[in-house]
């Protein structure tokens, strides 16, 4: 059963991440029991600094994304607001929350811009990347055959709708042209940020089946593929059990 | 006749980490936040970790929310043990305020009531804390914008119970002391009259903004550890020292961090003012209640 305090603390968190708190315009004193005689004008500031800071974290994985909301950004927020309130301290979930909200918008209308899924979806790849989440490694005891090969364990392959690597490039003025395009975005060994490479659809292709170890053998024995895998080792992007 | 000085620090930040390193010389200790060693990349918590031994390190958290009226999260407890320990940290401060109910989080520090009772649920919690951890626990004083009406106790006298009622440090943060006077009218010498002597560990200083919004009948001073650090509250800070003897002053800084130039400049300022020698006679004694520790708190 929860106490007394407890109902206070929750009706009053409930109050400061919801919209009354953070846009309303109510002053004076609460007249609602749990919050009875509290200064809504402050409670308001207190409201619209921690949602200020919120988006900040936000904003900090979701910048682009961010941007092309445009006008929309507003009521996107504010509509995000009463749907998913705060419920970490971490950016990188609370850009995760933004995400998951936007995806379900998007499945009831139009997106606008068109792009704006696969630009979102690289960025909160790019923040889990640099973030160091990552599948288990050889370093944390997993075993594998001598020789098998797999994905590097920090990397996430990204099947985007639309070339967006001018946008990540910033390059503003290009338009991303409705083409299938394939990245990685790997955090690799002796390097600060994450790398984000655009890769061919047959790699792009080979690299989504080693998620878990394999034998290399198994794709075949060709020079061609064997230079492929070679070089991929060289990268990084995968990893050969010794 | 003993003497003893206060470490002159500052409160590290992941995104300055290489101009720490190269001005590492400037300070005597640095405060490390434990959330930041759980959260983040392998790299980010090597580069933490890398400190040990190279400097004193303290812990501070802001993740505990021990003021929430739900079970402490042992698990995040355990984590915190486990590395106050891996840091070699002396104390292990958090903040007297709650930042979370079950299902929401809103990541800032906001007030308690201020009555006994619930002071008497606090001290429950810092109990359990104690037995959990290895070093000894201080509770910090916030900043607030509102406060609950039915707060019958003044910022000093809960702060104080709960510290001498569980034999827990406190670490006083003079900024926010000053700007809790301003924006709530009290008298912050009153404040430092009333808190036990040598009951302050840690001292946290910082530097922030004033905010002027229509709904306010004046200007909001607000924490935003983002500006050299106001006379005022340094001020403050002499005249805790009269009956405190902390072991560690910390600069805290969370914006502007480009502007480093400051943050040297206000180390310099806190070590010309507070870095000397002073003698321990000069010190009334301890009067915090003595508790006896729990039995299970491992040493």
């Amino acid at each position: 059963m929860s106490s007394q305090l407890l109902h206070r603390q929750t009706k009053l968190l409930e109050y400061l991440t919801g919209s009354a708190g953070i846009f309303g315009r109510a002053r004076g004193l609460s007249n609602e029991p749990p919050l009875q005689g509290l200064d809504l004008g402050l409670l308001h500031l207190e409201a619209r600094f921690s949602h200020e800071k919120r988006m900040q974290k936000i904003d900090w994985v979701l910048t682009r994304t961010l941007e092309l909301l445009a006008s929309k950004r507003e009521a996107v927020v504010r509509d995000f607001v009463e749907a998913c309130p705060p419920a970490s301290i971490t950016w990188l979930d609370n850009a995760r929350q933004l995400h998951a909200f936007l995806q379900s918008r998007w499945t009831q209308g139009t997106v606008e811009p068109a792009w704006l899924p696969d630009v979102a979806a690289y960025e909160i790849a790019y923040a889990t990347v640099r973030a160091g989440e990552r599948r288990a490694s050889l370093q944390d005891g997993l075993v594998a055959a001598s020789g098998s090969i797999r994905l590097h364990p920090s990397a996430l392959l990204l099947c985007c709708s639309y070339d967006i690597r001018c946008i990540l490039e910033g390059r503003d003025d290009d338009i991303p042209a409705r083409r299938e395009t394939h990245l990685v975005v790997a955090m690799l060994p002796s390097s600060d940020e994450p790398l984000v490479s655009a890769l061919s659809p047959p790699v792009f292709e080979l690299m989504g089946m080693l998620t878990e170890f394999v034998d290399p053998t198994a794709f075949g024995d060709t020079p061609e593929l064997i230079r492929l895998l070679d070089d991929l080792a060289a990268t990084g992007l995968i990893e050969v059990c010794p | 006749m003993d003497k003893i000085s206060h470490a002159i620090g500052f409160g590290y930040r992941r995104h300055i980490h290489e101009w720490t390193i190269a001005n590492l010389r400037h300070f005597d200790v640095l405060e490390i936040t434990l959330d930041h060693c759980l959260v983040g990349s392998e790299a980010a918590k090597a580069m933490i970790f890398d400190l040990v031994g190279e400097i004193p390190l303290t812990a501070h958290g802001i993740g505990l929310s021990i003021g929430t009226d739900a079970p402490l999260d042992h698990a995040y407890l355990d984590e915190i043990a486990a590395l106050l320990d891996r840091l070699k940290a002396p104390a292990y401060s958090e903040h007297l305020a709650f930042t979370r109910v079950p299902g929401r989080d809103l990541g800032n520090l906001l007030p308690l009531p201020k009555t006994m009772e619930v002071a008497e649920r606090v001290i429950d919690k810092v109990r359990q804390v104690q037995s959990r951890i290895s070093v000894p626990f201080l509770m910090e004083n916030i900043t607030y914008i509102f406060d609950w009406p039915d707060s019958e106790l003044s910022d000093a006298d809960i702060l104080s119970h709960i510290c001498a009622e569980t034999g827990a440090g406190i670490l006083l943060d003079v900024e926010n002391l000053y700007l809790n006077s301003q924006n709530h009218r009290f008298d912050p010498y009153a404040f430092l009259d009333r808190l036990p002597a040598n009951a302050v560990q840690e001292v946290h200083v910082a530097g922030g903004v004033t905010l002027t919004e229509d709904i306010l009948p004046r200007p909001l001073l607000q924490d935003t550890h983002s500006h050299p650090v106001p006379e005022a509250a340094l001020d403050l800070l002499d005249y805790a020292l009269r009956r405190q003897a902390p072991s560690a002053i910390v600069l805290e800084r969370d914006d502007r961090l480009e502007a480093a130039e400051e943050i040297l400049d206000d180390v310099a300022r806190l070590r010309a003012r507070f870095g000397r020698m002073i003698e321990t006679s000069a010190i009334e004694t301890v009067d915090v209640k003595p508790v006896a520790a729990p039995a299970d708190q491992v040493a």
